[in-house]
């Protein structure tokens, strides 16, 4: 009894030190980001920076509220959320759905095995060009752009996962007399949801790069339209504002895919 | 007693691009139904090519293997339950659903096959485990998993691999109790591969011994305990060592 009372007080104490932890570093974490937006802001008031060429947090969000208030905001953040969401489900979808094909098909995969390395290692960026002749300079383009960028990372990884499998468990299956669908289903798929949700995680990044690249290259609207315009006239309140947009956008997305892989975990107890 | 499985003058090569080796040769053995037969032999002598073999993973380069007097193909691989050294549960699975994995495959998961199941976990003791998921189960424990899963598509022969290696060694004289009991009570017939002699003599009926690569039947002893004594409390009985002492040499012979 002594010994079990001891033992929680023990545990208690054990809980109020992660709980602690877990706090300062949290409070670690806003006193980095108030840090740098007070550092950059004092900086820009006492004239140490040029907020000509660096902006400030104030001119940022003043510019950003007038957005808002103007209605410019929602139209440019629309633009390049629906071309990377688009882009995004595209390229997982379709990235999957061949990464499966080219399991359960030994020879094509040995065959296209080496294209994929080649274009995987080609900066998709040169493609650009071509696309815009292809398909117009519009958003067609620019979803193309982040399609490409992503789709073979994504066939590649969700190969390299599939690959990976205990080759035991596969005879397993087989001595249980399962066809080759149904080690797909009952085995490889569910095998591979955490390497998928890395992928997805991957890909949250990638997709972005891929729109903002496309946006770059061919826009009348949208972030990478916007940061890409303040740059060319010189406006860094307009560049800066349009990537602090950005870091918002990307990070809610990211968030999303963080949640539902709790979520997963969760349900499969991990 | 029936013969339940029968290996005629089988013998398999395996192709590789440097060169093919002979695994097995000229090897021929019964097994009598309800019979526990271990299978030991040099490393690397072909016992789990024999085990394929009878789970139809792999085809005889000549010779045949026969169940039940038929050649063995994929349809009869329903008579045959293997378990491997990893118990291989699939973590994302409960335990229950894990044991139903096999039922699952081949489209029986109906009323008398799943009562089956859950009555297997409930009569060896892991009924209060049946939503737990494999990582929180003991080796032990996840080693019971595995042979219910096996025995759930009630097969006839049991094919195991070396199934008690990986666990500790106390855990493994407890599991191999346990899974005697089983075997015994479920009136399967069961082949064992071990490197472990004193796991072939505490278990088995009969314990063929295999030559070096391509593996040949070199002798087959017939252990003749009293039926009453569990695998542990063979260890103890004078027959014991002198089993032992009798496969060592057959296999020392053989290094
Ligand atoms: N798929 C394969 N391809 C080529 N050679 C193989 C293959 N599987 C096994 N062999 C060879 O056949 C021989 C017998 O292999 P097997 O796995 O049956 O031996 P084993 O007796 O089970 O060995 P161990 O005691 O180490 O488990 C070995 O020499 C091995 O190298
Ligand atoms: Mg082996």
């Amino acid at each position: 009894m002594k010994n079990k009372k001891f033992f929680s007080a023990e545990h208690k104490k054990y809980l109020r030190k992660t709980r602690l932890n877990r706090l300062l570093i949290s409070l670690g974490r806003w006193s980095v980001l108030l840090f740098i937006i007070g550092l950059w802001e004092l900086s820009a008031q006492l004239a140490l920076i040029d907020p000509y060429i660096t902006s400030s947090p104030s001119r940022v969000a003043k510019t950003i509220i007038a957005w808002a208030k103007d209605g410019s905001l929602w139209l440019h953040s629309w633009t390049t959320l629906y071309e990377t969401l688009i882009a995004f489900a595209i390229s997982i979808g379709l990235g999957s759905l061949l990464a499966i094909l080219l399991y359960l098909f030994t020879p094509v995969r040995k065959i296209f095995e080496p294209y994929l390395v080649v274009l995987n290692s080609l900066p998709k960026i040169a493609l650009g060009p071509l696309l815009i002749v292809w398909v117009g300079a519009g958003t067609k383009a620019i979803v193309l752009m982040g399609i490409l960028i992503c789709i073979i990372i994504t066939t590649m990884s969700m190969l390299q996962s599939f690959v990976a499998i205990p080759q035991e468990k596969i005879l397993l299956l087989k001595t249980l007399g399962a066809n080759r669908f149904q080690v797909l289903f009952k085995l490889i798929l569910p095998h591979a949801i955490p390497d998928f949700i890395s992928v997805l995680k991957i890909n949250v990044g990638m997709a972005w790069v891929g729109t903002i690249m496309g946006e770059y290259l061919v826009s009348q609207a949208g972030l990478g339209y916007l940061i890409n315009y303040g740059g060319l006239v010189f406006n860094l309140d307009t560049v800066m504002s349009g990537i602090v947009v950005l870091c918002i956008l990307a990070s809610l997305m990211y968030f999303s895919v963080a949640t539902l892989e709790h979520y997963i975990h969760k349900k499969r107890n991990l | 007693m029936n013969k339940l499985l029968e290996f005629k003058n089988v013998k398999l090569t395996y192709q590789t691009k440097k060169n093919e080796t002979i695994a097995l040769e000229n090897l021929s053995f019964s097994v009598f139904e309800e019979e526990f037969v271990s299978i030991v032999g040099p490393s690397g002598c072909g016992k789990t090519t024999i085990l394929s073999l009878i789970a139809s993973l792999i085809k005889p380069t000549s010779g045949s293997v026969l169940l039940c007097g038929q050649p063995v193909k994929n349809k009869t691989s329903s008579m045959v339950g293997y378990m491997f050294q990893r118990d291989n549960l699939f973590d994302w699975r409960t335990v229950f659903k894990n044991v139903c994995l096999g039922l699952s495959i081949q489209h029986k998961l109906k009323s008398p096959y799943i009562e089956k199941s859950r009555s297997l976990l409930e009569k060896y003791g892991l009924k209060d485990f049946e939503n737990y998921y494999p990582t929180q189960l003991s080796g032990g424990m996840r080693q019971r998993v595995a042979l219910i899963r096996t025995l759930a598509t009630d097969p006839k022969l049991l094919l195991l691999d070396e199934p008690f290696s990986a666990v500790d060694f106390q855990t493994r004289l407890l599991v191999q109790d346990d899974v005697s009991y089983i075997i015994k009570s479920e009136r399967k017939t069961a082949i064992l591969v071990t490197h472990d002699i004193s796991e072939a003599v505490s278990l088995s009926d009969r314990v063929l011994i295999l030559t070096k690569r391509p593996a040949k039947i070199k002798c087959i002893k017939s252990l003749d305990f009293n039926k009453s004594l569990t695998p542990f409390q063979r260890r103890s009985d004078p027959k014991f060592s002198k089993y032992f002492n009798e496969i060592w040499e057959e296999l020392k012979s053989e290094e």
